[in-house]
């Protein structure tokens, strides 16, 4: 049976952003109360001492199940890193004829020589053309969900975050692969978006939950949608932003804090 | 006593800096800057120095061997960018799309200097080009959003303010992105990524006395606004005479040090 659709099927953030009557009035005053608690909570921890060196939490600091260096696996990383830059040539709307050899020379102007492109420079003929297809297929599931990106939503890729916490004794930081909206609307606009090479799962949600708290943390302002999209799956994971979700954030960076830190 | 107020990057904190900056700021008059320019010329130097307030912040180090990359680009097409969203009312990939074609076109004239950021621009490939483009595209949406909810006039900073010292051999420069009419005078805004070290107050009053020394009459901004979007941090300084002798001494120290390191790799 073949069925015709009344309306084109809707892109991946036209999906996220939802309807624009719908959403919730920006939240300003939440950001206040959780650093205050976060505080509080830091404080219960270690009191009034100042480290040397300040913990740093990132969002693999949350993951949970044993631990895997990305050391050991260098192509997925340089897998995860080429479609990174994928999403960042498709945000401007670059065409995207040869995927892997468009990725890797956006990448190669932008770090000029480091490690993992060394990396990739030793491999051989077949193994390269293996992480090309890899990576081809990745973008494409992307380029497809993903849409044209609206100028007037103000797309981000690659937005970081840094926040200090506990006395200076926690640094935060966090990157969010694709943001847009904004801040200034007088509803809540900004949607966040993580894209994983990875099939999703709880820590995929882990993840999801601490780039609104710390985009929060950053900008006073309650995201409206935080979301994780799979370019292994294509599926998509898509949270509405409310206290409930940043408190459990909360909770989950002060474990990740709990396990970083020994007292000595 | 110096100042540094401290501010959470909230929509409207901006705003709230620029109308609460003080009603009076400092002049420097001629005799403070002879006498700036004795204390350079104290620090002796056979070559021309540059001093910045990156140099305060990292106690002298000279800067490293300049490179081209998207990161170094976003700045100059952002602010470039900006002003042609303000001015034309076209959104910000369509801006930064013009502002690059424009420096494109310029090199293919043969207006443009080796080295030069249009000279690069042509070198390299469309992926790499696009990279540039997703780089700033990022930076000028965050400043646009920055710059949206300021209710008093503002313009973005045409260049670096830059002051020669007389007889010394020595330039400072002072970075500045957004200049805004505040209710007193005129309140600079620049802005810059990571987060704000130790050091980011002296750095700002180093900006703010090179801000002053390049104004005709020595006056200062009333209040200079340092803006980490990445942290989500505001750090302000007011134009007074103790923040503007603070700065200036940072200087001086920088070049000392500068000095300092140039000897050490010379042996």
């Amino acid at each position: 049976m073949t069925s015709l659709l009344d309306t084109p099927p809707l892109g991946l953030l036209d999906s996220i952003r939802g309807n624009r009557a719908k959403r919730p009035r920006r939240d300003l005053t939440s950001a206040a109360g959780l650093r205050a608690t976060l505080d509080d909570e830091l404080f219960a921890l270690w009191g009034d001492a100042v480290f040397d060196t300040p913990l740093v939490v990132r969002a693999s600091s949350l993951r949970r199940g044993p631990a895997t260096a990305l050391s050991t696996h260098p192509l997925a990383q340089v897998r995860g890193v080429l479609v990174h830059q994928t999403l960042r040539l498709l945000s401007v709307g670059a065409p995207l004829e040869r995927p892997f050899d468009d990725a890797l020379g956006a990448w190669r102007c932008e770090v000029g020589n480091n490690d993992l492109l060394a990396f990739v420079d030793t491999l051989d003929a077949e193994e390269r053309a293996r992480l090309a297809s890899a990576v081809g297929a990745h973008a494409q599931t992307l380029a497809r969900a993903l849409g044209p990106l609206g100028g007037r939503w103000l797309p981000r890729t690659g937005v970081r975050a840094s926040q200090r916490l506990g006395g200076g004794n926690v640094i935060v930081r966090d990157a969010v692969d694709l943001m847009v909206g904004s801040t200034t609307t007088s509803e809540a606009s900004v949607a966040l978006l993580d894209v994983t090479t990875a099939p999703l799962d709880e820590n995929a949600e882990r993840s999801m939950r601490y780039h609104a708290l710390v985009q929060t943390l950053r900008t006073t302002t309650v995201p409206l949608r935080t979301s994780a999209f799979s370019t292994a799956t294509g599926e998509l994971w898509s949270h509405d932003v409310d206290v409930a979700l940043l408190r459990r954030a909360l909770d989950e960076l002060v474990e990740a804090v709990r396990g970083l830190w020994s007292p000595s | 006593m110096t100042t540094l107020l401290h501010r959470r990057c909230s929509p409207s904190a901006l705003d709230e800096v620029i109308a609460t900056a003080p009603e009076s700021s400092a002049i420097l008059s001629e005799a403070h800057r002879h006498s700036l320019s004795s204390r350079f010329r104290a620090v002796a130097t056979t070559e021309h120095r540059a001093i910045d307030a990156w140099m305060v912040e990292h106690g002298g180090r000279p800067h490293d061997v300049f490179a081209w990359s998207p990161a170094m680009t976003r700045r100059t097409l952002a602010n470039a960018a900006l002003r042609r969203v303000r001015a034309h009312d076209v959104g910000v990939l369509d801006a930064l799309k013009e502002e690059i074609d424009e420096l494109l076109v310029r090199a293919a004239a043969g207006y443009s200097r080796s080295g030069s950021l249009a000279s690069w621009l042509t070198q390299l490939s469309s992926p790499a080009r696009a990279a540039v483009l997703a780089e700033a595209t990022s930076w000028t949406s965050q400043l646009v959003e920055i710059t949206t909810p300021i209710t008093h006039a503002w313009s973005v900073a045409v260049a670096d303010a830059h002051y020669d010292v007389a007889q010394a051999r020595t330039s400072l420069r002072g970075r500045r992105d957004l200049i805004v009419e505040g209710p007193h005078g005129r309140v600079v805004v620049r802005v810059r990524g990571g987060a704000p070290g130790k050091s980011a107050g002296p750095g700002l009053r180093a900006d703010l006395t090179v801000d002053a020394l390049r104004d005709l009459e020595g006056r200062p901004s009333t209040r200079y606004v340092g803006l980490w979007p990445e942290a989500g941090v505001l750090l302000c300084v007011d134009g007074t005479m103790d923040d503007l002798r603070a700065g200036a001494r940072d200087l001086v120290r920088s070049a000392v040090a500068w000095r300092r390191h140039r000897v050490s790799v010379a042996a």
